[in-house]
């Protein structure tokens, strides 16, 4: 079971325990991790689930979808480097001790 | 012990259909599911039950092969679920998409949205929902779907058609008579074009079916979805923003000093009145909805109005307020089945039509705040809204 670390939009942290298979927005939605509204439930269709991840992971998490990219760019928070939805996202082990920072709109 | 449904039995439907909130907030207050007799609706009003019940579609299905919807218009993505559903979504999806919105559609709704205008900038006075919302909606819908050559009120009149005929539980045979007509009319008209979007592979809906290798009977029905469903709403909602502000004088001033408040204008006029008040969902198995049970089979209507003006969630839900606390509605819906014409609804209705309205009509206002109706349950708007300007 990876810990996966929110890191607030008020600066705050919030490590859960998280389980592999489960997307990332729902480890943060059965965590009430403030920040992530997920109003499309999973569907890549509302852009927001917006997380940030750190670098080496986005590279390791592999290419981002062409729906998921064009969405991004209309998220709320502008978009960053390590931009992705967290609906699209699986947990894995990858993903143990990694700060997903939900960004400040 | 899971408490029984409650019922409520002396609301009328002109009730509903003149003012529904009212009613929303006796049913909201009264308990989480309630049937409304003259609705015949078990309804489900508060904001928190909604959204957990769209996050649980295996229970709260959209499936129901008898659906009214489904006899009308043909087995559709709106009444299904699962990979039936997202494999439907993903083939109208590029058409709809954010970027594409912005890079293929911003400019043809654009052009629309000044022509209409011009046609009635210099008579200082108007009725916005024929003369601007209704032609300004059918028009850009035409564009995104890809079909040339039909008229904007023959657009209305389609769209129209099939919408009663979904909701035409009564069986009257002219209402039917004319859902088929228009029905026959889409086909048609997606004959006519399919060849040129075969040959030529674009942005529309209809070429994005096809690339998707969508299936006639698929085409047609989800064609005609995007008409019942795509029409009337960003019309209400052009009308329903131009209402609040005219309504609200230093809210309007606010925003036109900030242009970037458009989009939070637009997010607060749909909540304020909902274009679509209510739809559907089936029960797959016996259930608690925040304790009261409702069983297998039955059919729950989310009342999506109601959860906008839940006061649990938004204070003064009745007031329209661009500057209140921002807090996410769901005038788009919620889940799997979350609007797909969302993000051309957001770009359509407050980055170009109705900023350009208070450009280039100056000093708009109503004519007479009486002569305004708003009407609607199911879906709701204002149906008429004479105002003026200095030409
Ligand atoms: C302000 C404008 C709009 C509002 C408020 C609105 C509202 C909604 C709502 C509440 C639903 C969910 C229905 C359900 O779950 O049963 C929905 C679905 C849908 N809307 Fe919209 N709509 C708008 C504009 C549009 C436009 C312009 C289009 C087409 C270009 C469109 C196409 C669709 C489609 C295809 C669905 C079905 C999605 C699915 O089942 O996956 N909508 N809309
Ligand atoms: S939950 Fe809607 S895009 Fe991720």
């Amino acid at each position: 079971m990876p810990t996966i670390r929110f890191l607030l939009a008020g600066g705050e942290e919030l490590a859960v325990e998280a389980l592999n298979g489960r997307s990332l927005m729902e480890t943060a939605l059965e965590n009430s991790v403030p920040g992530i509204v997920a109003e499309c439930n999973g569907s890549a269709a509302c852009a927001t689930c917006h997380v940030v991840l750190p670098d080496q992971i986005m590279s390791a998490l592999g290419p981002i979808s062409e729906h998921e990219n064009d969405m991004l760019d209309f998220a709320e928070a502008p978009r960053e480097a390590g931009s992705r939805l967290s609906c699209q996202i699986k947990v894995s082990d990858i993903l143990d001790n990694v700060a997903v920072r939900i960004p400040s709109a | 012990m899971a408490e029984a449904v409650k019922v409520v039995d002396d609301v009328t439907f002109e009730d509903l259909l003149a003012n529904p909130y009212p009613v929303f907030k006796r049913v909201r207050d009264l308990g989480p599911v309630v049937k409304v007799e003259a609705a015949n609706i078990m309804m489900v009003t508060r904001f928190d039950d909604i959204m957990a019940i769209e996050r649980d579609p295996e229970t709260f299905s959209s499936v129901n092969p008898q659906s009214l919807l489904n006899t009308v218009i043909g087995p559709n993505l709106m009444r299904k679920d699962g990979a039936d559903h997202a494999r439907e979504r993903a083939a109208i999806d590029p058409s709809l998409r954010p970027g594409v919105v912005k890079r293929c559609w911003a400019e043809p709704m654009q052009a629309i949205c000044a022509d209409v205008i011009s046609r009635i900038e210099h008579k200082g006075e108007a009725e916005l929902f024929e003369d601007l919302a209704a032609p300004i909606a059918a028009r850009a819908l035409c564009d995104i779907l890809g079909i040339d050559g039909v008229d904007w009120p023959t657009m209305v009149l389609w769209s129209q058609s099939l919408i009663d005929g979904s909701g035409n539980y009564s069986h009257n045979p002219e209402i039917a008579r004319k859902a088929k007509e228009a029905a026959r009319g889409v086909e048609s008209a997606v004959n006519r074009m399919l060849p040129h979007h075969r040959d030529n592979p674009n942005a529309s809906m209809l070429s994005s079916m096809l690339q998707a290798g969508q299936t006639t009977e698929q085409i047609y029905a989800n064609i005609k979805v995007a008409i019942g469903g795509g029409l009337n709403e960003p019309r209400d909602s052009i009308l329903t923003l131009i209402l609040g502000l005219l309504q609200n004088p230093d809210q309007l001033a606010r925003i036109r000093a900030e242009p970037s408040l458009w989009g939070q204008a637009f997010e607060e006029a749909v909540r304020w009145i909902s274009p679509i008040g209510m739809y559907p969902r089936r029960l797959t198995r016996d259930v608690e909805i925040s304790g009261t049970l409702v069983r297998e089979g039955e059919q729950v209507g989310l009342c999506v109005g109601a959860a906008n003006h839940d006061d649990r969630r938004f204070s003064d839900p009745e007031k329209f307020d661009v500057f209140r606390e921002k807090k996410s509605h769901l005038a788009f819906g919620a889940g799997s089945h979350f609007c797909a014409g969302t993000w051309v609804s957001r770009a359509l209705v407050s980055q170009i039509a109705v900023p350009m309205v208070f450009e280039r009509l100056r000093n708009l206002r109503l004519k007479a705040p009486e002569l305004v109706r708003v009407r609607g349950w199911v879906f709701r708007g204002p149906t008429h809204m004479p105002v003026v300007w200095d030409a």
